[in-house]
């Protein structure tokens, strides 16, 4: 939807940045100023917020930036929505901003448009931004989105994982595993034994963060044979693992794994694991 | 490595074959961690970061206290600067684009990490994982569960960490001080502090102010970008972000609150006793933050649950704070039963420095739990500058109450492959 004469007219009350590119230039009252604007252009509801994002234009090498002041626009009313109490406002205007992603606007507006889902979006948003975790180019910053909004996110990023690949399977692991999903425990099994290290150590961080003792022998499997950067996270992953089950009240499956990484980690420059291990095995007991 | 200096080809070609002769055996393989050390000992370090903070803390944490250091290894995404790490600490270093391979490296000691600081949380617990001690500059993070996550690695692995400021063993050896000192500690006050601390300038606020009409621009081809942002979002390429200047936007620093909180926060939270807490209140006067580049704030006032008032302000924009005067907490603050039991209490330890807590097994004076909660507050007052809200605090959980958008900014999921 095209921006109105009124919006355009009201956009343009935000002050133009200092003549060094920055927003030094505000002041206290220009401030306030700039607050009472974002709730005047938050009472045209949804058209105004659709009219922002039509303000928005693709940053392009070499060319000057053409969008600052809707660009800022649309943060603040993303932002001052989200403090007002009211939460159907702020739903109003996160379902607005999903309404203009998945489109054939460029996707430098996309990403912008999902990070502010980020910071104002909720459980309304979550299936739009489900489908951008098929997206390539959209991917990570939908999946860091969900995370961020968590309410509803984990079924989301369930529901994608069959149809996700590469990079895109990563970022969903990896949320599942921010999300502590244990709905994912499998996803995270499976990703241990990946060919991609990154994805293993996604799924050895993801058990860990459920604390899934029934996982404890294959990540301890891995870890043993992994090397370097991998064997360093994998087993850091076990111990984060039995120390989520301590406190859980599972000591005799964390004393399992401390003492397996006590008894294999012998190399003197692994003393400081096997160090932790020992202290771990006896507060377990 | 038999050509030193580095492309992008060139590590792509020959880091996994590089191999380093240097002849310094790390205190690892000698048989773990010795009670004592000779003093002259020299620590085997590896750099992550060769910009111009590089080996600073190593001049400053090390060297000036006392003990030696030798370079065996630098990482760095812009391989201009890596190139200068031979110049400046010597042919034994070997050169890395990518910092995990300086981790992964079993004959090093200490990690010196001075990069960006969107990249400190993640070196810091990759080196305390991998065994290493560590020295971290300031700031420590970019947001408050980083700070935590560091913290959970260095004490599992019972490393020491040294953040890149020392303000609190100038303030430790002040009478004045060290009796504040003693009575916050001593639980005496209960709930009853009067204290207000302003800490008034010290923030160049109006400089930390980010560019909202950087255009893109080509990526030089010395830098891996995608690299440099980490685990940040991938921005466009613009000189500004890169090098000094990262301080002026979000993703990777947090403007003037925190690049200088860390040091003005460092000897006032072990005067005022607070290297175990957080605020529970605060407030900022400040216009609407913009979502990349940091903008300019007056004040900001944070409470403690104790009832002592922390006020930072900026003293260069908008009006002064005036809400309250500075108050000292003073001895007439307890009663007479009270200042007895308070001269029955031992005086504080003194603090280690970072070569005789590596030596002893203990923490060092800046160490990780007090880092992380001085620079909580950085990241607590931008929270509420960037909301331009009030935020109420959990200082055990480390969440704010009541405000999910403000937890959003707690805790900032990564991109991939990265993950705290």
């Amino acid at each position: 939807m095209p921006a109105s004469a009124e919006l355009k007219a009201l956009v343009d009350q935000i002050p133009d940045h200092a003549k060094g590119g920055s927003y030094v230039n505000l002041t206290p009252e220009t401030g306030e100023a700039m607050r009472k604007l974002a709730a005047e252009i938050l009472k045209g509801g949804r058209d105004n917020v659709l009219g922002i994002i039509e303000m928005l234009a693709e940053p392009k090498e070499g060319q000057p930036i053409a969008d600052i002041k809707p660009h800022y626009a649309l943060h603040i009313l993303a932002v001052q929505v989200t403090g007002t109490g009211d939460d159907k406002a702020r739903a109003d205007v996160a379902l607005a901003i999903a309404s203009q992603v998945g489109g054939d606007k460029p996707k430098a507006i996309q990403k912008y448009l999902v990070q502010e889902l980020g910071v104002c979006g909720g459980k309304e948003v979550t299936d739009t931004l489900g489908k951008l975790l098929l997206d390539a180019d959209l991917c990570d910053d939908a999946a860091r989105a969900l995370a961020a909004i968590k309410d509803g996110a984990p079924e989301v990023l369930l529901a994608a994982l069959p149809k996700v690949k590469d990079r895109a399977r990563l970022s969903v692991v990896k949320k599942l595993a921010v999300l502590k999903c244990e709905k994912a425990a499998d996803a995270f099994k499976q990703a241990l034994g990946d060919q991609d290290p990154d994805l293993r150590i996604a799924g050895g961080w993801g058990i860990a963060r459920i604390a899934d003792a029934s996982a404890a022998d294959a990540l301890l499997k891995a870890a043993d044979g992994a090397k370097d950067w991998l064997r360093i996270n994998l087993t850091d992953a076990a111990m984060s693992l039995a120390e989520a089950l301590v406190a859980a009240g599972k000591k005799p499956e964390a004393a399992a794994i401390y003492a397996h990484i006590a008894k294999t980690r012998t190399d003197p420059t692994e003393k400081h694991l096997k160090d932790a291990a020992e202290r771990g095995l006896a507060a377990a007991k | 490595m038999a050509d030193q200096s580095v492309s992008r080809r060139s590590f792509l070609q020959g880091a996994a074959a590089a191999a380093t002769a240097f002849a310094i055996v790390p205190r690892s393989v000698l048989g773990g961690e010795p009670a004592k050390a000779p003093p002259s000992e020299t620590f085997a370090c590896g750099l992550i970061g060769c910009g111009g903070q590089a080996g600073e803390d190593l001049n400053s944490y090390i060297k000036h206290w006392g003990a030696d250091f030798k370079v065996l290894a630098a990482a760095d995404c812009h391989y201009g600067r890596l190139n200068n790490a031979k110049k400046r600490w010597g042919e034994q270093v070997e050169l890395h684009t990518d910092w995990r391979r300086v981790v992964e490296r079993k004959d090093i000691d200490v990690v010196s990490i001075a990069t960006p600081p969107h990249w400190h949380a993640l070196c810091c617990i990759a080196a305390a994982q991998a065994g290493k001690d560590i020295l971290c500059e300031k700031p420590m993070t970019r947001f408050i569960a980083e700070g935590r996550a560091v913290v959970t690695a260095v004490k599992r692995y019972r490393r020491v960490f040294q953040i890149g400021t020392s303000g609190r063993f100038g303030a430790c050896k002040s009478g004045t001080s060290r009796q504040i000192h003693k009575i916050m500690r001593s639980g005496l006050l209960k709930n009853n502090c009067q204290g207000v601390f302003i800490q008034k300038g010290g923030f160049p606020v109006k400089r930390y102010c980010g560019l909202v009409n950087a255009k893109p621009e080509p990526v030089p081809k010395e830098l891996d970008w995608d690299m440099y942002c980490g685990p940040g979002p991938l921005r466009p390429y613009h000189h500004d972000r890169f090098g000094w200047n990262h301080r002026f936007y979000w993703d990777h620093e947090g403007g003037a609150l925190a690049d200088f909180a860390q040091h003005h926060m460092d000897p006032f939270q072990w005067i005022y006793g607070k290297d175990d807490a957080s605020p529970v209140e605060i407030e900022s006067l400040a216009p609407p933050a913009h979502p990349e580049c940091c903008t300019p704030w007056a004040w900001v006032e944070l409470k403690y649950a104790d009832g002592m008032t922390l006020v930072l302000d900026g003293n260069e924009w908008g009006p002064r704070y005036d809400r309250k005067p500075a108050r000292h907490v003073k001895l007439e603050d307890l009663d007479a039963e009270s200042q007895k039991k308070l001269a029955e209490l031992p005086d504080p330890e003194p603090l280690l420095t970072f070569p005789e807590a590596v030596r002893q097994r203990k923490e060092s004076g800046g160490h990780v739990e007090a880092a992380h909660r001085a620079i909580t507050i950085a990241h607590l007052a931008n929270i509420s500058i960037r909301l331009g809200r009030k935020i109420k605090y959990d200082p055990v959980k480390e969440e704010a109450i009541g405000d999910d958008v403000a937890n959003r900014l707690v805790y900032q999921p990564m991109r991939e492959p990265w993950h705290l």
